[in-house]
């Protein structure tokens, strides 16, 4: 019984052991997911509206709407592209690095202008940073960037106030770059001169098909006899042989008055006939790549491979 | 040997001949390509670390103001920086041991920094100037830059050397005296750029 006694002590004993173990693996183990370049989820690329990577959902459904309605605004009028980055921990722990990867990785900010913004935060490890592109560090630079951090972002950030914070360091952003009259007038100009471009564009293109239309109607124009450009269709004859219905195709050319007839089976209850169905489809085709832009409301973003220099401020909190 | 097989052998060697100049033409025109990247990036590390030279007198005047018994700190800035910025290398130039004396004189210069904004935890005003944080500020981004410029020069040797060194366009290289150039080593000791915290 004093035998037993024992063995059951020391069981319990070995119990509570496993389970501390247990316990203490649970609370060694990363809670925490660190979010590489790679494994970032960029979000813009999906849906040309969003903005804010926030994978661990540390702001709420609406400071997220917020900063993507005002980011998608300053795109529009200004031409900077940002991209929020907010996540519990980084790899590698250093928001600047993670930064100018992620800038090499998307290219974010347009092409020559390089007016990329990064703002990244992650609360687990108490960093933040932000990046200016190269074409933005005359409009933000480095010390008024450090500015905006230390009185608007920080001292949020100190409480806990993630959206706040986040929230209104994005204003001040927005604000200081709205009242750089140049770099908005400079992005307008460029606008203006890619719009004449890109009709200029759309001209040649329609000119093309025009072209090749054309050229295929004269070359079926060319008379099988005499080799002038004077023949062609002049009317159709519906037709029963052999108790089917059929059309006949009656084409003749002007010059030399040589005539063929082409028998073509009728297509049942006489809609359009396949030519009508090819000029509706050329016609769709068109309209879509001439309508193409205007509904991009849902679909995925895209970069303009901008360039960072390192320009910009951070810190942790 | 009858008449056709006369003007073969000729052709043969005429079109080996042949291809062996296009293929010399476009490695070199490779190399040329990669060199120049090269330079660029080059050029670009030193303007970032004249860029960070062109804040310190403004940084000295501002520590000056709170700070005036500082003078040795001021003095040994001051030398270092009269000494980081005499050492101009040539692109054409980037030997191991030129760079090795460049990131010398710019490593002192980083330890001078350093001390200087070391003494900002003994005066609370300049501590809280306006003035100060943002110089530290550009500071910053200015070591950021640095560091930046320097991965990208680095990635740039590091494809030059490849082309450099791999057969067979070694052959045109050396031909054409393309030689290995340095890249920046990790950076250790006192070469390694003040870290500017902020509490």
């Amino acid at each position: 019984m004093r035998y037993m006694k024992t063995l059951n002590k020391s069981y319990k004993r070995a119990l509570r052991r496993v389970a501390c173990l247990a316990l203490m693996l649970a609370l060694t183990l990363p809670a925490v997911a660190q979010w590489t370049v790679d494994k970032l989820p960029m979000v813009h690329l999906q849906d040309a509206r969003r903005y804010v990577c926030n994978p661990d959902g540390v702001l709420s459904q609406e400071a997220v709407q917020a900063i993507d309605a005002r980011l998608m605004a300053l795109e529009k009028q200004t031409g900077v592209q940002t991209v929020v980055v907010v996540v519990k921990s980084l790899d590698p722990d250093d928001p600047f690095e993670f930064g100018i990867d992620l800038s090499k990785k998307y290219g974010i900010g347009l092409k020559g202008k390089d007016t990329g913004l990064i703002v990244i935060l992650a609360t687990e490890d108490r960093s933040y940073q932000i990046l200016t592109g190269e074409g933005l560090e005359g409009t933000l630079p480095d010390a008024l960037v450090n500015r905006i951090q230390d009185q608007v972002m920080v001292p949020k950030l100190k409480d806990g106030e993630w959206d706040a914070a986040m929230v209104s360091t994005i204003e001040a952003l927005d604000g200081v770059i709205r009242q750089d009259a140049e770099l908005i007038e400079q992005y307008e100009l460029e606008e203006e001169e890619m719009t004449w471009g890109e009709i200029l564009l759309i001209i040649v293109i329609l000119a093309g098909i025009i072209a090749f239309l054309w050229y295929i109607c004269w070359r079926s124009s060319k008379c099988p006899k005499c080799g002038q450009h004077s023949y062609g269709y002049v009317g159709e004859k519906r037709v029963v042989l052999d108790g089917k219905r059929k059309i006949v195709k009656t084409y003749r050319c002007k010059k030399c008055g040589y005539e063929h007839n082409e028998t073509e089976d009728d297509p049942d209850s006489g809609g359009g006939g396949g030519g009508a169905v090819a000029t509706s489809l050329l016609l769709w085709g068109v309209g879509r790549a001439l309508g193409g832009g205007g509904r991009s409301g849902g679909g995925g973003g895209s970069f303009g491979g901008g360039s960072f220099g390192g320009g910009g401020s951070g810190g942790r909190f | 040997m009858n008449q056709r097989k006369k003007w073969l052998v000729p052709a043969i060697i005429g079109g080996v001949v042949l291809l062996l100049c296009i293929w010399c033409f476009s490695s070199y025109n490779g190399l040329v390509g990669k060199e120049e990247t090269v330079a660029e990036q080059w050029g670009n590390v030193q303007a970032q670390y004249q860029r960070r030279a062109d804040l310190i007198p403004n940084l000295i005047n501002t520590v000056k103001g709170y700070a005036q018994h500082e003078k040795a700190t001021f003095e040994e800035l001051t030398a270092a920086r009269a000494k980081a910025t005499s050492i101009n290398l040539d692109a054409d130039n980037l030997t191991p041991e030129q760079l090795q004396k460049f990131q010398a004189a710019q490593g002192e210069l980083s330890a001078a920094l350093g001390k200087l904004l070391a003494i900002r935890e003994a005066y609370p005003d300049l501590k809280a100037s306006q003035n100060f944080a943002d110089l530290q500020a550009q500071l910053e981004g200015t070591e950021n830059r640095i560091r930046k410029s320097r991965s990208d020069y680095n990635e740039a040797v590091k494809k030059y050397n490849t082309s450099v060194r791999s057969f067979p366009a070694n052959i045109v290289a050396s031909m054409f005296g393309f030689e290995r150039k340095a890249p920046f080593e990790a950076e250790q000791g006192s070469e390694k750029a003040p870290t500017v915290s902020f509490e």
